[in-house]
C-alpha cells in the first residue's frame, strides 16, 4: 500500500482525523457547557440561592482525593463540588487540552490535505508542522502553569482537607511529548527546506 | 537576483514573438515568461544552448549581471571579513 496519493495511508489516517475532529467538536460543546453551568453554579453557591450543605459530595471520591505529600489519602475529605480551587484550574486544563487539540487536528487535516493529493513539500505543510509543534508547546506550558495554579490556590484556599503542600508529579508522557515537538520542529524545518527546493525546480527553465 | 534576462531586447531585435520562440525552442510560453520576467531561479545549459541557437546570440547577450543592494552589502560584508 501507498503512503501518498489517493487510496493510501494517508487518506485512511485524513479519514481518521475527520473523525477525531467532530469528536473534538462534541468535546468542546461539552466542556463549555460544563463551563459555564461550574461558573453560574459558583456565583448561585456565593450570592446564597443554592445552598452548598444541600448538594452532595462527589460520588467514587477515591479516585478524585487530592494526593496530599505526607498525609494519609484515607484521612482526606471527599471532593465536594463547591471545591473550585480545584475545579476551576482543571476546566482551564481541559479548555486548553481540547482548543489546541482543534488547532492541532485541524492543521493535521490540511496537511493530510496535500499528502492525499500527492504533492507533500509545500511551504503550507511547514507552516502548518510549525503551528502544531507551537500548540503542543503552548499546551505543555499552559498545563505546568495551571498545575502551579493549582498548587497555589490549594496553599491559599485549601485542599479539601486544607493541607497547603500539595505535590505533582511529571509523569513519563511528557518526555514523550517534548520529544514529539522537537522531532516536529525538525521535521517543520525539512518539509520547509523540501518546499524550497521543489520551488527551485519549478522555476528552473 | 542581480542577473538580468534581456530575452524582450533580443525578440525586439530580433521582431520574434515569445509564441514563435516557444515553438522553436521547444519550452513552453508560460516558462519562457517565467525566464523573460525574471521570476526564474535557474536556467539549464540545454535551454541556453537552444535560445543561443534559434536567435543566433551568445548566452552573454540573454543575461547580464546588475548587482543589487543584496549584492553590495554582500561584497562590502566579504571585504570586511578579509
Amino acid at each position: 500500500m501507498k503512503a501518498l496519493g489517493k487510496g493510501s495511508i494517508a487518506s485512511i489516517v485524513q479519514i481518521g482525523l475527520s473523525f477525531a475532529w467532530v469528536v473534538l467538536w462534541a468535546l468542546f460543546i461539552a466542556w463549555a457547557l460544563a463551563a459555564a453551568s461550574y461558573l453560574v453554579f459558583i456565583l448561585l453557591t456565593t450570592i446564597g440561592v443554592v445552598d452548598p450543605a444541600t448538594i452532595p459530595a462527589i460520588e467514587s471520591s477515591e479516585q478524585v482525593r487530592i494526593q496530599v505529600e505526607g498525609i494519609d489519602p484515607g484521612a482526606l475529605r471527599a471532593l465536594q463540588w463547591t471545591d473550585w480551587q480545584i475545579f476551576a484550574p482543571a476546566l482551564l486544563v481541559g479548555g486548553v487540552t481540547i482548543g489546541g487539540s482543534l488547532v492541532i487536528v485541524s492543521r493535521l487535516r490540511r496537511l493530510f490535505d496535500s499528502f492525499t493529493t500527492g504533492e507533500p513539500f509545500r511551504r503550507e505543510n511547514a507552516t502548518h508542522l510549525r503551528v502544531i509543534w507551537i500548540t503542543m508547546v503552548a499546551i505543555e506550558l499552559s498545563r505546568y502553569v495551571l498545575l502551579a495554579t493549582l498548587g497555589v490556590l490549594l496553599g491559599i484556599f485549601g485542599a479539601p482537607d486544607s493541607v497547603g503542600s500539595a505535590s505533582y508529579s511529571i509523569n513519563a508522557e511528557n518526555f514523550s511529548t517534548w520529544m514529539s515537538i522537537l522531532i516536529l520542529i525538525v521535521l517543520a524545518e525539512v518539509f520547509r527546506e523540501g518546499a524550497r527546493l521543489k520551488e527551485e525546480q519549478e522555476l528552473t527553465i | 537576483m542581480a542577473i538580468r534576462v534581456t530575452l524582450d531586447r533580443i525578440l525586439l531585435d530580433r521582431r520574434m514573438s515569445l509564441t514563435d520562440l516557444s515553438e522553436k525552442v521547444g519550452v513552453t510560453l508560460a516558462n519562457l515568461s517565467i525566464l523573460k520576467t525574471g521570476k526564474a531561479k535557474a536556467i539549464r545549459f540545454s535551454t541556453l544552448n537552444a535560445l543561443c541557437r534559434v536567435l543566433e546570440c551568445q548566452p552573454g547577450e540573454i543575461l547580464s549581471y546588475e548587482p543589487s543592494a543584496d549584492d553590495v552589502l554582500e561584497e562590502a560584508a566579504d571585504q570586511a571579513a578579509e
